[in-house]
């Protein structure tokens, strides 16, 4: 954009400004309703499906758990274990994933000025996030009522962690979004590179003190290694990690987010252009 | 009012660039309805598009008074796998509009009937645009931006839309793209002429349509 533009541009007011973010925050909440219709509207299993499929996973890595070994990882219940690794980690991993195609799937919409490519990709993500939430809680309380008793130790370090996870996902959400209409093969980039190591190298199935040191040292460079050893922490009384550290979490979880906001404003009008 | 401030927009083509707006400096009065006309290929659907917001011009800049409503055509705004009704309530939402009335008005304009909890996707092009216009008169625009779609239809639906334009013509006005002059004659006050990146604007309808054919006979 040249400068001719910026200066030609009549001058930004403050009530222009609160115009906007009602307005932004209008066109938000009505692509959540609408995804949600997209997604869940012609297929009533939708959301069955949504809560079975974690539960499913739980299922099956629990199965393969129990046959290799009797103990359970760090004094952790097993069942609950598991399903306290796989249902936050899709905080993650499905939050990327559902961002990932909100540009190029949602195209028509860019007739409307008031639609921006920032707006169809966080409402996808706070879609996501709400729903997994949901997932989550239901889970959790249906394990209660299953005889798993469910207590919590610290709630609010529960939810700070999966605020990371929802924040690592949404900027890596934000950088696929923006790159994968220039870059198709995009998908398999994020799904094959991304996704599958990081699903098991990142402390679902295992705790950092059950790997040898020098294999730790390296995994405890991820950053979700950390989160989900704060998360479990936090959950459990059984457990508590030496190796979870909120400063290093942290610190990954908004560079990360801020990179993906980064590439999407270098890239936003160049992907609208590439679909 | 809607002005085009030095606006200029080229694409990149195999062939290096081609410039579809070169320094583009028009005032649309107001109360007037302006038809473009231009040939295939001018540029007409990105000058929609840019006067609507919907794309960015490269330099300058577009000056709105009013509402504007989106570039109104066959398909622009609107998924295929979402009923009618439902993209008539995401529409009522973004412009802030009560979604009942939205929902209501333009169940009865469009007279889609049963197809109206139907996806989209299921229409033809003529019922795609009785659609996008249904809702885009419930919404009460100043500004109606029209990329060629007026002219689908049987003959009777098109009448009620002219009559439903004219009614709006007191309080809002038209811009239409076409590449043909029967649909500005019939729907515009005046117009202007897109070719070769410039935009001229005619006041007298005729004067517009008597270059306009000069140019189509000498592209033929």
């Amino acid at each position: 954009m040249s400068d001719t533009h910026v200066s030609e541009a009549p001058r930004i007011r403050l009530s222009d400004i609160s115009t906007a973010l009602s307005t932004q925050s209008r066109v938000i909440w009505a692509l959540i309703l609408r995804e949600t219709k997209t997604r869940y509207g012609e297929h009533k299993l939708g959301f069955l499906w949504a809560v079975l499929e974690p539960l499913i996973m739980v299922a099956v890595f629990v199965g393969i758990f129990a046959s290799i070994r009797s103990d359970s990882p760090g004094g952790m219940p097993l069942v609950l274990f598991m399903l306290v690794g796989i249902v936050p980690f899709h905080l993650f991993r499905d939050t990327m994933g559902q961002m990932q195609g909100a540009i190029a799937q949602n195209k028509s919409l860019f007739a409307f000025p008031q639609v921006t490519t920032f707006d169809v990709i966080i409402a996808r993500g706070i879609l996501e996030i709400l729903l997994l939430s949901g997932v989550f809680i239901m889970l959790l309380v249906g394990m209660d009522i299953a005889g798993y008793s469910v207590n919590i130790e610290r709630p609010l370090g529960v939810l700070a962690a999966c605020g990371l996870l929802s924040l690592i996902g949404m900027g890596m959400g934000f950088a696929f979004a923006s790159i994968s209409p220039l870059v198709p093969s995009m998908r398999q980039i994020s799904g094959a590179v991304l996704g599958r190591p990081l699903f098991l190298g990142s402390g679902i199935f295992f705790i950092a003190d059950s790997v040898p040191g020098p294999v730790r040292e390296y995994l405890l460079l991820n950053p979700l290694m950390h989160i989900l050893e704060l998360l479990r922490s936090a959950f459990f009384y059984e457990f508590e990690s030496a190796h979870g550290d909120w400063g290093y979490a942290t610190t990954w979880s908004l560079c990360v987010f801020a990179f993906g906001l980064l590439i999407h404003q270098a890239m936003r009008r160049k992907a609208i252009v590439g679909i | 009012m809607i002005r085009l401030v030095n606006v200029s927009k080229r694409y990149r083509t195999s062939s290096g660039f081609h410039t579809v707006l070169n320094n583009v400096d028009v005032t649309f009065p107001v109360g007037k309805s302006v038809g473009i006309l231009g040939l295939n290929g001018a540029g007409k659907s990105t000058l929609i598009r840019i006067i609507g917001d919907a794309e960015p011009p490269d330099t300058g800049h577009v000056e709105r008074t009013g509402r504007v409503s989106w570039p109104l055509g066959y398909t622009g705004g609107f998924q295929g796998n979402l009923t009618a009704r439902e993209n008539a309530r995401f529409v009522a939402r973004i412009y802030g509009e009560s979604t009942k009335y939205i929902e209501e008005f333009t169940q009865e304009f469009s007279e889609l009937g049963e197809y109206f909890d139907e996806p989209l996707r299921a229409y033809s092009a003529g019922m795609r645009s009785r659609f996008a216009f249904s809702v885009s008169l419930a919404c009460n625009f100043d500004y109606y931006l029209v990329d060629e779609a007026l002219e689908t239809g049987d003959a009777r639906y098109k009448e009620k839309f002219r009559l439903a334009f004219e009614e709006r013509r007191a309080t809002a006005s038209v811009i239409l793209v076409s590449h043909n002059e029967q649909t500005i004659r019939r729907n515009c006050d005046m117009a202007a002429i897109l070719h070769d990146g410039e935009l001229t604007l005619y006041d007298e309808l005729k004067d517009a349509l008597q270059f306009y054919s000069y140019l189509q006979t000498r592209a033929a």
